[in-house]
């Protein structure tokens, strides 16, 4: 493993912080080295310095995306944290049917929900399986669900939609295993009828947000603890700016929106805390 | 130490001995079975760490199929075949279905003890790394309760802020009104 220098890691993590917002703690030598030591390698370089200058020349902008791929986290399970998923379940999502369901019987529902750090896509693909399993009359509806992710690697494994038997077997009961998924040697693929209902696209959520139009649920867990103050503010204003009026917002367990965005209300629903507009 | 449990299946019954005195002596506890059959009696009744079997064995139940029973019974054996050296091949194909090591005849006690130390590691990190992710569950389990209290009761007092402060400012009012009109705000806090 390549060894990083106390002037490199400044210099890495400025690029780091300019290319994708993520912050990364100056102290934490070991993870600027495992993260980024086989990027170096596999670029052709000696040292974090030369990574960098090489970045910065690199027009195609290939080995900026690998910093990025291997820098952002990927969250690898189905169902985490149940909390969330029974909040969506029997609060958000039946409450959203109810008022976005037309008076006139002929026209359909619309409904969009956005994952916006989707990883590798196990958050909105459960989002998905417990939309298939709600509704039954799927026809009726007209379902957008989003998945956006800063890393080109996680979003194209998470529009491949195939899992490996540790990242599927935690979390995922077997019923639901089997009946949303194919076998494919040691691997689990996603089926057409799921992977149909979902989207994913590349974003890094420091940038504006254009083109997405506005969402009755944003899912928006466990990314932004690894920006700093003052743009976890800017994000949360862009998120507010995204979401329907009666709309909702969920942010990961041990986050909190205390002192960051002042237009969310956090809302108890039994364990699970849930965030709509004042 | 070594309070590995280890079933030996052959039915060569020179091999089971030497085997069960071998592994008996390096301190692990240790079963024998002589066919299949009695291999499947056994892992129904007890578990085990590591299972050791030939590959060859008469009667229907050989070492593949022992290596199917015994994970089915339980995910986390671990499976060794023993092999006669031209039966590699079908030993590769084992550690397709799950085994995760093979020894050829005549077996090398110094190479069994290696690998059986090996799956020891392997299991204890595994072990290491669930017990670490459980109590990164529990952390955060309680830190997101404490943090979602904190958040409602932040959220509650900043309403009655606000409250206290539409009052102070509304002009329609006098002072000493608007101020008792805050005091009682706060008080039913």
């Amino acid at each position: 493993m390549i060894k990083i220098t106390p002037s490199e890691i400044k210099t890495i993590s400025q690029y780091i912080y300019d290319i994708s917002g993520i912050f990364l703690d100056h102290n934490k030598t070991y993870l600027f080295e495992t993260r980024l030591s086989s990027v170096a390698e596999q670029s052709g370089c000696k040292s974090y310095q030369e990574l960098y200058n090489k970045a910065k020349g690199d027009r195609s902008k290939e080995i900026e995306r690998k910093i990025i791929d291997a820098i952002s986290t990927n969250e690898t399970l189905f169902f985490r944290d149940k909390g969330p998923f029974e909040l969506l379940q029997h609060k958000l999502l039946p409450e959203i049917i109810d008022a976005r369901t037309p008076k006139s019987g002929s026209l359909k529902t619309n409904i969009k929900i956005w994952s916006a750090a989707a990883s590798t896509g196990q958050e909105l693909y459960s989002i998905a399986i417990i939309i298939k399993e709600l509704i039954p009359n799927l026809s009726r509806y007209s379902i957008q669900l989003l998945g956006t992710d800063i890393s080109d690697n996680a979003i194209s494994q998470a529009s491949y939609g195939k899992y490996n038997k540790f990242e599927i077997e935690r979390g995922l009961p077997q019923a639901q295993l089997r009946k949303y998924f194919t076998a494919l040697g040691d691997f689990w693929k996603i089926k057409d009828e799921i992977r149909s209902m979902v989207t994913f696209r590349k974003m890094n959520l420091m940038m504006p947000f254009t083109g997405l139009g506005k969402f009755d649920i944003i899912f928006c867990r466990n990314v932004a603890i690894y920006f700093t103050v003052p743009d976890r503010k800017k994000l949360f204003a862009k998120i507010a700016d995204t979401l329907n009026d009666d709309g909702f917002l969920v942010i990961g367990s041990t986050e909190s929106l205390t002192g960051i965005c002042p237009r969310f209300v956090p809302k108890r629903h039994l364990r699970s805390i849930f965030y709509q507009k004042k | 130490m070594n309070t590995l449990s280890i079933l030996v299946v052959d039915d060569d019954p020179v091999i089971r001995k030497l085997l069960e005195q071998r592994l008996k002596k390096a301190g692990y506890s240790v079963d024998v079975a002589e066919d299949g059959y009695k291999a499947e009696k056994l892992l129904q009744k007890r578990r085990y760490d590591v299972i050791l079997t030939d590959l060859m064995m008469p009667g229907g139940i050989g070492g593949i199929e022992v290596l199917e029973i015994a994970k089915e019974i339980d995910q986390n054996v671990e499976v060794i075949l023993i092999t006669a050296h031209s039966s590699v091949d079908t030993a590769v194909a084992a550690m397709k279905k799950g085994a995760i090591d093979y020894l050829e005849k005549p077996i090398n006690f110094d190479e069994l003890f290696l690998r059986i130390e090996k799956i020891v590691n392997v299991k204890s990190i595994m072990r290491n790394a669930l017990d670490i992710h459980e109590a990164m569950g529990t952390t955060e389990q309680a830190a997101s309760r404490t943090i979602q209290d904190l958040e409602v009761i932040a959220a509650k007092l900043q309403q009655r802020l606000d409250l206290v402060e539409n009052e102070l400012r509304d002009s329609t009012k006098d002072p000493e009104s608007r101020i008792a009109a805050s005091l009682d705000i706060l008080a039913g806090f």
